[in-house]
Order: C-alpha cells, then structure tokens, then sequence
C-alpha cells in the first residue's frame, strides 16, 4: 500500500490569467479507489489531463507510475486506461476501425473481455463514432480502457450518459478489476452515490485547493453537522475554527464544523445550548456543505 | 527543467528559419534593384576599344593609306549578367561540357556518328570513345564503338594499369593537359597514339595553372581584334598577298586561329592572374604573357586579380597566318559586380601595351540622353543612369536590413568568396557596398572600417532600437538576466530577424498582477520577477478549514498553504484526532 | 509506429492518391518529350536530357507539389488539433514523438510517391536516349535530392503553420511561406550550397515543430 501509484506536488495551473489549481498535493495509492469531486470548474478534469500529460503544468510536479508526466514511456502508457470526460474519441472513424487502431497500439490487450463488452453494451462496429449516442460513446470509450487490463484506470465522470443498467454494469466492471492484484482507479463523477459505493478516498477541490483528501469514513466522521437550539437568540458566532458551514434562524443554528474534537465540544458547551443534535451526513451531504459559496460570517 | 534547457535550441531553430525566410525578400528586393540598374545602364558603358592595337607590325599600322588602324575591343552585356548567376543555371553551365566542374571536354553525336572526349577519374584516364552507326533504310545496320584510353604513360584500347594514372588534371586545347599532383604537362597525340611528358616542375614550383588554351570564364564578354583597314588598289592586294573578307573588307593580316592559337606558344592562366607562356614543343614555360587586368571598382581595389576576384574574363592570344609567330595577347575582365570591364593589351614579351576600362557620360535628365563617356561605370552604374541614384538608395536600405553582424562579417570576408558566388548570397554579402568597401586598399584599415560601420549606421541603430524593445519586453515577461542579456546581443547582431524570432518564442503564459508591488507578473514562476515575493492568488476564497489524513507512513502532514483565507491570515491547521 | 503511419495514410489517402496521378502524368510527359526530342535524332537528347528533365521538375514538381506538400502538412496537423486526435492516442502506449515521428514518416512517403516514379523513369530514359557519359548520373541524384528536399521543407512548413486552431493561419500562412521559399532553389541550385541551407532549415523547421507539439495542450 506504501508505492504511490499517483503523485502531485504543489500542481499550480493557470488559464489565461485565471488560476483553477493552486497548489494541488495529492498521492494515490496503489490499490486504491480515489474519488475526485468538485463542482463544475472546478479543475478536475484539469487534473486528470495533467496527470496524463495531455495538459501542461504551470508549475509543480506530476507522477504517473513513478514517472514524471510528461516522461511516461510507452511501456507505463500502456498500462493506464483513461476515459476521458468528453469521450474523446476520433468522432470521424468507425467503431470497428477504431477499435483495430486502439488493439494495433495497444501492449496488451484482453479480446475475450473486449469483446465482451463490446456485447454487453451492444455496440454497432459498422457506425460511425460521431452517430453513437451520448452513452453507446461512453461506453466504447469505457471497453477500450478497460481491454488493455490496465493497471492503473483514471476515469473523468465516466458513467456521464449512462443509463442505470449501464451505471450499475460499469460499477461492477470497476469492482471487477480492484479485485486483481494492485490496481489503483482515480475517478471523478458527480453521481456521489456511485462514489460513495466503491471510493476508498475522497477528494474534494474548493477554489483551487484540496480541501479534502482522505478516507471516505474519516471523512464522515471529522465533517459534522450539529443542530443546536439555544434558550435565547443564538449566537452570531460560535468562535470555533474550521466551521464550514453555519445558518442561524432565531434560537437555532445549524453548523457544519471540520475536525469536532472535544476542544470544540466544549467551546459550544459554553454557550449552554438547550439541545445539541447530530444531523447524519451522506457524502452528497457533506459535498454540498464543503462547496457551498463561504457565507461572510463564516469567512470573518 | 526540461523547458529551460530546450528554450535556446527553440530560439536557434526559429532564429535560422525566420532568418531564411527574411533573406529571401530582401534578396529579390537586391536583385530586381540591381536588374533595374543594369536596364537603365548606358550601353556606350558595355564596350571598350583600343585603337591602335600596337600588335601590328609598324610598317602596316603606320601605313600611309591607313584609314582605320588596328583595335582590340572587348563588350559585355550588362543585362545578362545577374541570371546566369543564380544557382540553376550557374549548376548546368558548371557542369556542361568545358564547364568548371565537368570532366567531359568534347561531345558530339549525330545519328552517324558520336564522340565523346572526357576524363573517368575512377580509373584516372581520359577516355576518348568513338561511335559510329549505320542505320540507313534499306542498309544492314551496324555499329562499332572504340574507345581509347589516355594515360601518362601512353595510350590503348583497354584501360590497363600500365598507361598509369593522371590524378588532377586540368585539360587545355590541343591537347595539351597538365596533372597538378604530378607538376608537369603532356600532349597527347591521338594519330600516333603517344603522350608526350613535360619536364616535371619542382614540387615548390611558384606556377599552379588553372586553365589552359582557351582562357574564359562566364558568356557575357566578347572580345575581337581587328586588322587596319588600309586603302590599297587591287594590284596592291595582288603584290602583298591580302585578301578580302566576307564582307569584302581588306584583310592586310589575318589572325593564326581566332579562338586561341598562340603560334609557337600555348596559354596558361595561373591561380594568382598571371598568364603564362608554354613552349608546345617543350612544353615548358617560356615567359610571362601578361596578367588578367583588374577592373574599376566602386572603392579603389587591388590592382593584381585573381580569376576568382572578376565575374568573367577572357583572354586571347595574336598570332598571325603568314608566320605563326606570336605577337602579344588582349584581355578583358569584369568586376565582381558587374558593373565594370576592362580590356589590356600586352605585346609578345608580357609589357602591358595599353590599358583602358568601360566608362559613361551622366544623364541628362532633360534630354533624355547621356553625354560621352567620362566616369567610370563603375560609379556611373549607380549614379548615371535615369532613376539610378532611387535604385541605388532602394538597395542601400535592403542591404541595410540584412543584420549588422553579416554586414560586418561581409566586410571582413568580401575578398574571400568566388565572384560569381556573390549573385547567389543571401546572408554574406560579398557585393554589397560593405563588401566594396572591404575590398577597398587604402593604408588607414582603422579609418577604413570605421567608415564601413557609418555605411551599415542605419542597421545598427535599428538593431539597438530593437534591442532595447527587446529586452524590455523580456524583462516584462520575466527573462532572466542571462536570457535578456543574450537577446540584447542577439538583436544588435540580426536586427529584425532577431525581432522576429523574439515574438514568435517568447513565453506565453499571460501575466498576472502581483498583489504584492501590483505589477504583471509570471504565474509559472515561484516567486515574482520584480519584487520577489511568493505565491498569492488574491482571487480566490479558500475555506480555512481542511480535512487531510496522517499520511501512510505515520508521518504527521501538516498542511501549511501559505495565504489561505480573504484576508491571508495564518490558519490554524494542525489535524488533530478524536 | 506502423499502426500510426498507416493510420495516417488511410486519414489522408486523398495526398496519396493524387501523387500516384501527378506522377503518373508526369512520368506520361516525360516519356512523351524524350521521345519526341530523340525521334529524328536519338543521341541528340544528350545534352537536351537533364535541363528538358529539370525544366519539367521545376515545372510541375517544385512549383506545384510544393504546395500540395505544404497543405498535406498543414492539413494533417490542422485535423489532429480539430479532431483531437493526439489527445486520443496520447492515452494510448504512444508518445508525442512517435505521433510526430509517424506523420513525418507519412510526408516523406508522399513526397517519394511522386518522385521515386520520375526518377526511375527519367534513369531508364537517360539510358535509353544518351550515351554513357560520366556528367548523368550526378545530375540526376543531385536534382532529384534537392528537390526532395525542397518538397520537404515546404511540408516542414505546413507542419509548422498547421497547428494553429483558425484556418487561416495554416492556408495563407503556408501558401505565402511556400511561395516565399521555393525560389531558394533557384537561388542556390542543386549544389552543395542548396543541400546545405535546405538540410539545416528542414532540421530547425522540425525542431520548431517538435517544440510546439510537444508543449501544447491537446
């Protein structure tokens, strides 16, 4: 568990003059499911690209496999499928052709589990790339990564244009794979119940940065939601750091607080609340409290 | 990193292809001033005559009756000078028969017969190769090839070892060659099938010839000598022996051969200019017949040229039918650029006769016309002609956008290069006025120079003013010190090429405004290239809160973003388990 | 890599298979004008055969497949950024060089389609209609490299203007770049000089291109 199949160092990334990432560090293990969120623009995908080499870096350090991005051998290539977030596949070819192409370039390639897929998700060979539908794209691009048995699989919201059957299929293919020895997935998606299935580690980006990356369950149990009800008006502020959310209406306040020791257990104490209440949290719970604008009281 | 180490190769490669594709315009923009010039020339500017000739034995020349004397006369089109120049055709005329870098000295075919006469230098012997055909109708057809293989030590029908090897020959008329590795000349005669061996010349011999017999260099100069015309009565004609031409002229004295019989002696031009005299009998040198003559040029040059030093020349020898007794030789050369000829006479022992060169009058711009010839044309060439003195400033200023440090180098080099090789240059220019001027002999070579740098003045001043922008804008964009320093010198060096080549490769990432000095600053670079403070993206509102594990080899990670928060407030940010 | 160069092929058999018609015109023309100069008199095509040979190359192969080649270039690189079609292979066990290294390897295959025909037939004819004299075979290899190169350097040059993501830039750009560079051979002729200033700007013209694809976002 100690290689690090994936590493970033103080990755800065600008476009024209508008920063998305500022100073990304992020190590991935080997074996293990990594679940990258963040809201639209966020610089997921920005990311991902980098990692690949397909994106240059404005400043920091990359590493696929060992190697740094822009070095990867044809050998380490080989050994990473990607699909992409805009299934970016030549729209002008055939799916038959392209399929030869991807097998003719390819190190390894796994014809019986391709073709496979090819007719679990039933896909023409004689029709063009572009006349596919949203989800027949996704899910050739999805059995061309999947057929060179990578060891490394990054997805970009691969189950974007699936239809449930075909979300569930994925999951499963993805389970599928982490069974085998030593295989890492990075994957981001905005269907956070999938992630929530099969992720090992969460990430979440807020303004350039990774605010959270850590294990699903400890990120479920440092990120609280309290409901406090106080005898009088609650208080404007609670003078706790870390508060990542907080709405107050008449004597109830409802605040969402990162890493709640006993410290700060006893900072609300102090404030004699009449009822101190735990609101359980799913992981769409806690994305959306973590990347929700920051209201002017929490940033004062 | 990767990118810094490749950013000069980058800048090279650009450099050299933005270059290229710069000296291409100009150099049109050169040669159709030039053509331009050479249209508007006047012809009286083409030819020069030398009358009288002196090679005439006195009691002809000074014939009482004479009504016209003897002349040389040499003429040269100024118009077709520039193209045969240029890299196409100066390839085929070098490389066609008698062509400077052909071996094949004769050719003729005709459906009857061919023949070829050239040198195979993989066996080192000249191969003279007969073809004769019968493919009449109606007649048996046959053919029938002999060939003969010449070498110095005899020749044969079959290439063997025993004829010996010639190693560098240079091949004249009549048969006549010289092997520059062996130091001596041979004359092959093909109806007795013998050659004949020279004295070999000592290894530190002072003669290296370069061409022999027919002594010519380009096609755009003709040279011609005349006899007096004298008035006689045919009873005159019948008494003296005279005879008249095709035109019915008097011929008092004809000329031997007119293309390059020297009587009893054979041409040699030497590498320095010198034209030697070799005894065909002997064939050992027997005097000096004179040298190529050097012609005016725009700034005073070397009085002593070289064939690489003139664009063409041609040289021919006088002896006369009734003795074949040599008389003298007349020569004529072409400046480099082309703008000049001049013609020399030189009696049967080597003295220079007389001398003369191509002038012109100045144009009258109102008459439309030019007075007779008083300035030399090779200064008339700029000046004289109508709309001259435009053309001439038009390529003045196209030189002037050549960059400064091929102008320089140009001056110091412009004695270096084969004349010809000038109307093909597209980066050194050997007939620009620099490179005039870098030919010029005077005694100040300091004076000289310093004049040369006023002449390329406006180059250089567009080149610091280019430098100057140009490092502005790289200190702008974050260059360091090294990379400014190196486009400072680039674009004093290349001008607009380097002005280019800059644009085309600087970074472009955009600019952000530090928060710190406020000024535009580099995002790929750790710390701001004016005030050298760190990293703050001012824009974005980061949470102060962060939800990061130990990391995997129980090492504590401590998260420590410098300037988190609206209001850069150091956070508290330890992570701290239940 | 020979999976990528006959990718490249069959994406632009259009080039391919217009060079097989160019040369086959141009071998049809030049068979047609050494019989019709060595006709009456055969051996009179001697001195006739190279510049009537280089007369036609000029012609027909530096001026007009030059361009041909410059748009094959720019074309190529014009379609891999619209199509995005490195950003797909680059997810694939292949490099940016081997890409590049494929699309030039396609290039220089197209260049010889045109010219390797021509050679040979204008060899053969040479043989046919001029005596064995030692001058040919120089001139023949000599303007034909040139010309090789030449018609290289011009597809360096759509290689170069081709990344760009308007489609003026590689159209104009490449056609007044083209124009401009062409008449160098005029200028230097099929000597040593040419050889020299064709191979170092065909290698500064690749090393810039080399540089701009190896950087740019895909």
């Amino acid at each position: 568990m100690d290689k690090k199949v994936i590493q970033i160092e103080n990755l800065v990334k600008y476009y024209d003059g508008r920063c998305v990432l500022d100073g990304i560090n992020l190590k991935v293990p080997e074996g293990c499911i990594y679940g990258l969120l963040g809201r639209n623009g966020a610089g997921k995908t920005t990311i991902i690209r980098i990692l690949l080499g397909i994106e240059t870096a404005t400043r920091g350090q990359t590493y696929l496999l060992g190697t740094e991005s822009g070095r990867l051998s044809s050998k380490q290539r080989g050994r990473i499928g990607y699909v992409a977030e805009a299934h970016n596949l030549i729209q002008s070819y055939k799916v038959g052709r392209l399929i030869k192409l991807c097998k003719g370039l390819s190190l390894q390639w796994n014809e019986e589990f391709f073709n496979h897929l090819i007719e679990t998700f039933r896909l023409p060979m004689d029709r063009k790339v572009s006349q596919l539908s949203t989800g027949m794209r996704a899910e050739l691009n999805l059995a061309l990564a999947m057929a060179i048995d990578p060891q490394l699989l990054i997805l970009d919201d691969p189950t974007l244009g699936l239809d449930t059957v075909a979300r569930r299929q994925f999951l499963e293919l993805a389970i599928e794979l982490l069974q085998k020895d030593g295989r890492t997935i990075l994957f981001s998606s905005h269907i956070l119940s999938d992630v929530e299935r099969i992720a090992d580690r969460i990430g979440i980006l807020v303004a350039g940065k990774l605010v959270v990356d850590c294990p699903l369950e400890e990120l479920k149990s440092r990120v609280k939601k309290l409901r406090l009800i106080f005898p009088e008006e609650a208080p404007e502020s609670l003078h706790l750091t870390e508060i990542i959310n907080q709405q107050k209406q008449g004597r109830e306040m409802v605040v969402t607080i990162a890493n709640l020791n006993k410290q700060k257990r006893a900072v609300i104490d102090t404030f004699k609340p009449s009822s101190c209440t735990e609101i359980p949290m799913s992981l769409e719970d806690i994305f959306i409290e973590c990347t929700k604008p920051v209201p002017a009281a929490v940033v004062d | 990193m990767e990118s810094v180490r490749s950013y000069p190769v980058k800048v090279f490669a650009m450099g050299f292809v933005v270059l290229v594709l710069i000296s291409l315009p100009l150099f049109w923009g050169r040669l159709i001033c030039r053509t331009s010039l050479s249209n508007i020339m006047s012809h009286q500017a083409e030819t020069v005559r030398i009358e009288p000739s002196r090679l005439v034995p006195p009691e002809l020349e000074n014939d009482p009756n004479v009504e016209r004397h003897s002349y040389v006369s040499s003429y040269m089109n100024i118009e077709e000078i520039t193209f045969p120049n240029l890299g196409i055709p100066d390839y085929f005329s070098a490389r066609m028969p008698e062509g400077r870098l052909s071996n094949l000295y004769s050719f003729y075919s005709h459906s009857q017969r061919s023949h070829s006469f050239y040198f195979d230098d993989k066996i080192g012997l000249f191969v003279h190769c007969k073809l004769l055909r019968q493919n009449r109708p109606g007649q048996r057809k046959w053919s029938k090839k002999v060939n003969f293989y010449i070498g110095p030590e005899g020749i044969s029908e079959t290439p063997d070892k025993t004829l010996g090897r010639f190693i560098e020959p240079v091949m004249g008329g009549d048969w006549i060659l010289y092997d520059r590795k062996m130091h001596r000349f041979f004359h092959i005669n093909l109806r007795e099938k013998t050659v004949v061996k020279g004295p070999e010349l000592a290894k530190d011999d002072y003669h290296k010839p370069i061409q022999m017999g027919r002594l010519h260099k380009g096609e755009y100069l003709s040279i011609h000598w005349s006899a007096p015309q004298i008035k006689a009565t045919d009873k005159d004609i019948k008494e003296r022996g005279w005879s008249k031409g095709r035109l019915g002229e008097l011929i008092p004295i004809a000329e031997a051969n007119y293309v390059h019989d020297a009587g009893e002696y054979f041409l040699v031009l030497d590498e320095s200019g010198r034209i030697d005299l070799l005894d065909k009998e002997t064939l050992q040198f027997a005097g000096i017949g004179g040298y190529l003559p050097a012609p005016e040029t725009f700034f005073p040059s070397k009085e002593k040229v070289t064939p690489k030093d003139v664009l063409s020349y041609r040289v021919k020898p006088l002896a006369f039918a009734a003795d074949n007794k040599y008389r003298g030789m007349y020569a004529a050369s072409i400046s480099r650029e082309g703008t000049s000829m001049t013609l020399a006479v030189y009696d049967e022992n080597g003295r220079l006769v007389r001398t003369d060169c191509t002038k012109a009058g100045e144009y009258n711009r109102y008459r439309g016309s030019s007075k007779s010839g008083t300035i030399p044309s090779s200064r008339a060439f700029y000046f004289a002609g109508p709309w001259a003195p435009a053309n001439t400033v038009v390529k003045y200023l196209l030189e002037n956008f050549q960059p400064p440090i091929f102008s320089i180098i140009s001056y110091f080099t412009a004695s270096s290069f084969e004349a010809g090789s000038g109307y093909r240059a597209l980066f050194i220019l050997p007939n620009s006025f620099i490179g005039m001027l870098g030919r010029e002999v005077g005694d100040n070579a300091v004076a000289r120079f310093v004049f040369a740098l006023f002449v390329i003045s406006p180059s250089i001043v567009l080149g610091m003013f280019i430098a100057w922008r140009v490092c502005k804008d790289a200190a702008a964009v974050g260059l360091t010190e090294n990379a400014r320093l190196c486009w400072f010198i680039g674009s004093i060096c290349f001008g607009p090429a380097a002005y280019i080549t800059y644009r085309l490769t600087r970074p472009r990432e955009t600019l952000v405004s530090c928060p710190n000095c406020g000024r535009l600053r580099r995002p790929d670079m750790d710390k701001c290239h004016r005030c050298g403070s760190g990293w703050v993206v001012a824009e974005m509102t980061v949470p102060r809160w962060r939800v990061i594990d130990r990391d995997f080899a129980g090492e504590e990670q401590c998260e420590t973003s410098a300037g988190d928060g609206a209001d850069g407030a150091a956070v508290d940010r330890t992570v701290e388990r239940e | 890599m020979l999976t990528l160069i006959k990718r490249e092929i069959e994406d632009h058999i259009v080039y391919f298979l217009v060079a097989v018609i160019f040369a086959a015109m141009l071998v049809a023309t030049e068979i047609s004008v050494f019989y019709k100069i060595g006709s009456d008199e055969p051996q009179s095509a001697s001195f006739n055969g190279p510049p009537a040979v280089a007369f036609l190359v000029l012609l027909f192969v530096v001026i007009w497949s030059t361009l041909g080649y410059c748009a094959m270039g720019a074309t190529q690189m014009y379609t891999d950024r619209t199509r995005k079609i490195s950003a797909l292979l680059s997810t694939l066990p292949v490099s940016r060089g081997q890409i590049l290294l494929a699309r030039i390897i396609t290039g220089i295959l197209g260049i010889l389609t045109v010219q390797v025909p021509f050679v040979i037939t204008t060899a053969v004819l040479l043989y046919i209609f001029v005596p064995p004299v030692p001058i040919y075979g120089g001139f023949i290899f000599e303007i034909f490299a040139r010309v090789f190169l030449t018609s290289f350097a011009c597809y360096c040059i759509g290689l170069q203007t081709g990344w760009n993501p308007s489609k003026i830039t590689p159209t104009l750009g490449g056609l007044v770049l083209t124009c401009l560079f062409v008449p160098l051979v005029q200028i230097k002729g099929f000597g040593l000089e040419g050889l020299f200033i064709l191979s170092l700007f065909i290698a500064a013209s690749l090393i810039c291109t080399w540089h701009k694809f190896r950087s740019a976002s895909l």
